[in-house]
């Protein structure tokens, strides 16, 4: 099997994964129609980019534009790695948002409350 | 607005952070102001998490204080005074800084121009009249004013000012995230947002060695873009 494909498989259920978050959080009203529009491209963007990873090169060494050897199998787990953590990332800093944002919202409402009871 | 101007209700919002000096003052100088007029005016000091005796004093003044329990920021403390007067039914809400910096009558005017209808969410600006600020403040006000209007689109003179007047639909609808004194070019984002109406009206600072001492520093602009420019960013990827 291709390497270049391999990399595009073990990718595929990330993106697929971003895809259908966007998606949700679209339909539940989570997130804007633009907003959901940049990271449905964002994420076609990362699997069109993985999908003409081995046409591309081979453009590029057949027109002697590079002269690098062909992805190894360590390329390819590193690069599913790196896609991995941004994804992870990403995620975890959504997350750190939403807590933050109920924290001080949380803060709010007990200083508001605890100053009637001061009145 | 189709009320009478004996029905307004106003919420004076003063964020406050170690000013134990002046906010008896402020708070005086409010009241007073309002005393005079016929809108229904109560006084409500956020005081955040302070070290002095802000809250004592505030309250012997007259004011109905908020106590945060730690230091969240000016953005945050703003917040929590909008949402005590949206909760409690203020039909119009103003904030202002608690250093003394601004003149009370130009709250009254701000005031007034919302009752009019001029505005959902009204901006003293200090610039339109910029007699006594200095040269480099003028500029550091200038320069974050025009990152709001690269980042947001917003076009305003004083994007900075503490003075701002609120209707009661901004109260509604009107939040932001930040916390810090970036919230100020957030706020007219999200306004623009979800749809209300901004506008502008001449105030006067008063700068004493103590507001002076107490302003922002234009160091604090940096931070300031780089909070606005993460924010922007960060907007595309969260939910």
């Amino acid at each position: 099997m291709s390497r270049y494909l391999i990399l595009v498989l073990l990718n595929l259920p990330l993106i697929i994964s971003g895809l259908l978050g966007s998606l949700i959080d679209y339909k539940t009203n989570k997130i804007s129609k633009s907003k959901y529009i940049f990271l449905s491209l964002l994420w076609l963007i990362i699997l069109l980019g993985l999908s003409i990873a081995e046409p591309f090169y081979q453009f590029l060494y057949s027109h002697n534009l590079t002269e690098t050897a062909s992805m190894s199998l360590f390329d390819v787990i590193q690069f599913t790695g790196i896609i991995y953590i941004l994804y992870m990332a990403n995620r975890s800093r959504i997350k750190a948002d939403v807590l933050e944002r109920r924290v001080q919202d949380l803060h709010q409402e007990l200083s508001i409350k605890l100053s009637n009871h001061k009145k | 607005m189709n009320m009478s101007k004996q029905s307004f209700k106003v919420a004076l919002v003063i964020p406050a952070y170690n000013e134990a000096t002046v906010i008896a003052h402020v708070i005086r100088d409010a009241k007073k102001t309002f005393a005079k007029t016929s809108f229904a005016a109560d006084v409500i000091v956020v005081d955040d998490g302070s070290r002095d005796d802000t809250a004592t004093v505030a309250r012997a003044a007259g004011a109905h204080v908020i106590e945060h329990v730690i230091n969240s920021g000016s953005g945050a403390a703003t917040a929590t005074g909008l949402s005590y007067a949206d909760s409690n039914g203020y039909d119009i809400a103003a904030t202002l800084d608690a250093d003394g910096q601004h003149d009370a009558k130009d709250v009254l005017n701000g005031v007034e121009r919302i009752t009019k209808d001029e505005a959902d969410l009204l901006i003293g600006s200090r610039i339109i009249q910029s007699g006594e600020m200095s040269l480099l403040k003028k500029v550091g006000n200038k320069g974050l004013s025009l990152i709001t209007l690269f980042l947001f689109g917003i076009n305003v003179t004083d994007s900075q000012s503490g003075m701002r007047i609120f209707s009661r639909r901004a109260l509604e609808e009107l939040r932001w995230k930040t916390s810090g004194y970036e919230f100020c070019s957030e706020m007219l984002w999200r306004a623009n947002q979800v749809g209300l109406r901004i506008g502008e009206y001449p105030i006067k600072a008063i700068y004493t060695d103590y507001s002076k001492a107490k302003g922002q520093s234009n160091w604090n602009g940096f931070n300031i873009v780089k909070v606005l420019m993460r924010q922007r960013i960060v907007e595309l990827f969260s939910e």
